[in-house]
């Protein structure tokens, strides 16, 4: 077991690497210039180069990745001049902001479809399972920007319940930041609640075809004492469907946070985008990448609680 | 065999005996299979009218989609000679839509058809080939996993610059890593076959082997795989456009016409809502048409 998870941690290290070289390579082809906002108007080429080479620019690309690297092993994420903070800072205040949005958001999608997905598994074929069919794929394919305005426009601008933007700071107390987040959490638990409930239900439809339920029926069990047995042989797809709904809110979407003025990682990378703030778009996707990487590493640790097949597995 | 292939109909209970156990082909049963999907059928008629009247429609419309009245700005939906009202600057909402249609079902089912091409060389050639060369290939698709797709495509549409081109390609470049691992899986499944242990014995070469016998037989799970995705690609497509990573204005798409209605939603909030359910229309009507081919085929995992 010990020896299985020591392989699996190994395993995301080259990922990790191979995911920072990538974001590493997509930055240097990005246009604009790195320098800009660094120098005055009246800066000569003479300045120019001296810059470029006290931040290391003049060096060959590997160079710079092998350091940049080692920086950011380091929490060394560098400085912003566009934001006038240090990167790292800008990204820790960020992640606590999405991390206040993504978990509600997941705790409703994943509530919801676990309920939803189990109701149409236990009513196959019926009217329940029809009606959860279509609320599921209608999770998966609307457009959570377009779900997001909606609210707005009943919440916010015909009832007037919610405000339509921002995140409420310390001195509004609890009410108003849980106002303030309900929007932007429903809007983003949809996709979640949608591919749950269709994957719960595939996998108890699935179980329950087995064998071994025929065994515990012939042996006396109650309904709800087999569904407890099934729930439990059920879990495992279930589980990577929920991991990658976590890891996918927790890199902060930016659309809803776009739309809804929330000062989270998904924002701060857009603006930075819009900036060329190269850095902070550089640190943002490598702590979004790392996040959902030891996510599916949490996902995969968790199914070998749950499934001791996968333990003995090579 | 004659006899019964001259009355299979293809409908049981029409006509003799035979008729009821006659061998049909697999496309008709495939056609069969998903005449019977309701949900499917009407998913095609959704998605068959949407595509027409962005074709077709703006030759009907009398409207110019960029030129508006300033007096007749933000009219409700069933305005007179506007039946779904006007935009913030007075321009014909339905005109916007329908031109908006064109560019936002290119930029939606464009990006598929691209990741298809190039996954399925990817993903058969690694398949095929197998061994130290495709699992390098393989390994370095999953390193593209590591992002959420949403962010992939903005990063790369934002290093790329705003444009219908770019946010192509971008939204390709997502789709490339999971469509190449349906291909592999689909290709290692029938490499080992006798049909191709056959082709290679007649002295066929590599290529050949992979363009006439492995790609026809994974054609189907790739197919249903890729049509799975053309809702999400127009979700990410309009996405990028509303963020101002997609079309360039003032040509109307349906993502673009969304973001800048997004200030009239308390004047008129229903047509401002409006471009929004186009998008949602189409991609749910893409994955429920997706759905229905699948059951159809009759493909099990991909």
């Amino acid at each position: 077991m010990g020896l299985l998870i020591a392989r699996r941690l190994g395993m995301a290290v080259p990922t990790l690497l191979g995911v920072t070289a990538i974001i590493f390579l997509l930055m240097s082809v990005l246009p604009g210039d790195p320098l800009a906002g660094l120098l005055s108007q009246e800066a000569t080429a003479e300045d120019r180069a001296r810059l470029e080479a006290s931040l290391g620019l003049d060096r060959p690309l590997p160079v710079r990745y092998v350091t940049w690297l080692g920086d950011i092993a380091q929490g060394d994420f560098g400085y912003s001049p566009y934001r006038r903070r240090d990167v790292a800072e800008l990204l820790g205040t960020a992640f606590q902001n999405t991390l206040r949005l993504a978990l509600p958001a997941a705790a409703i999608g994943v509530t919801f479809g676990l309920l939803l997905g189990a109701a149409a598994a236990a009513n196959r074929g019926r009217f329940i399972d029809r009606a959860v069919s279509i609320i599921a794929m209608g999770g998966i394919s609307v457009p959570s920007y377009w779900i997001a305005i909606l609210l707005i426009i009943v919440f916010s601008a015909n009832l007037r319940w919610l405000p339509a933007g921002g995140m409420s700071g310390q001195e509004g107390g609890l009410i108003d930041a849980v106002k303030h987040l309900i929007m932007p959490a429903v809007a983003s638990a949809f996709v979640s609640i949608g591919q749950t409930a269709r994957m719960m239900r595939a996998s108890l439809v699935e179980t329950y075809g087995q064998d071994f339920v025929d065994t515990l029926r012939a042996k006396g069990l109650q309904g709800h004492q087999i569904l407890l047995h099934v729930g439990k042989n059920a879990l495992s797809p279930v589980l990577t469907v929920i991991g990658l709904q976590v890891g996918f809110l927790l890199g902060g979407s930016v659309l809803i946070e776009t739309i809804f003025s929330w000062p989270g990682l998904g924002q701060l990378i857009f603006q930075a985008i819009a900036a060329r703030d190269f850095k902070v778009i550089q640190a943002g996707i490598v702590v979004i990448a790392t996040t959902f990487v030891l996510m599916n590493l949490v996902v995969d640790l968790l199914q070998m609680v749950v499934d001791p097949r996968l333990r003995k597995a090579t | 065999m004659t006899t019964l292939s001259t009355n299979a109909t293809g409908r049981i209970g029409s006509g003799p005996i035979e008729a009821a156990v006659a061998p049909r082909s697999y496309l008709q049963e495939v056609r069969e299979r998903f005449l019977r999907k309701k949900t499917g059928l009407a998913a095609l008629a959704v998605l068959t009218t949407l595509a027409l009247a962005s074709a077709f429609g703006p030759l009907l419309v009398p409207y110019d989609p960029n030129v508006g009245v300033a007096t007749q700005r933000l009219l409700p939906i069933g305005s007179a000679g506007h039946i779904l009202g006007t935009d913030e600057q007075g321009r014909d909402m339905l005109t916007r839509l329908l031109y908006g249609g064109r560019l936002s079902l290119v930029t939606g089912t464009a990006p598929v058809l691209v990741a298809t091409l190039i996954g399925l060389a990817i993903g058969a050639t690694a398949g095929y080939l197998g061994g130290l060369v495709g699992a390098l290939m393989m390994r370095t698709m999953d390193m593209l996993y590591a992002f959420p797709a949403v962010l992939l495509a903005i990063a790369v549409a934002a290093s790329l610059g705003p444009g219908s081109k770019n946010s192509i390609l971008a939204i390709a470049i997502v789709f490339i890593p999971p469509i190449s691992r349906v291909a592999e899986a689909a290709t290692r499944k029938v490499a080992f076959l006798e049909y191709i242990e056959a082709a290679r014995l007649s002295g066929a070469s590599t290529t050949r082997i992979v363009a006439t016998q492995v790609l026809p037989n994974i054609f189907n799970p790739i197919f249903v795989y890729a049509s799975g995705l053309v809702g999400l690609s127009i979700v990410i497509a309009s996405g990028l456009s509303f963020l101002g990573l997609g079309a360039r204005p003032p040509t109307p798409e349906w993502g673009f016409i969304l973001n800048s209605m997004r200030g009239a939603i308390y004047i008129q909030p229903w047509v401002a809502a409006l471009p929004g359910l186009f998008i949602f229309a189409t991609s749910m009507s893409c994955n429920l048409l997706s759905d229905a081919l699948r059951d159809a085929l009759d493909i099990k995992d991909a």
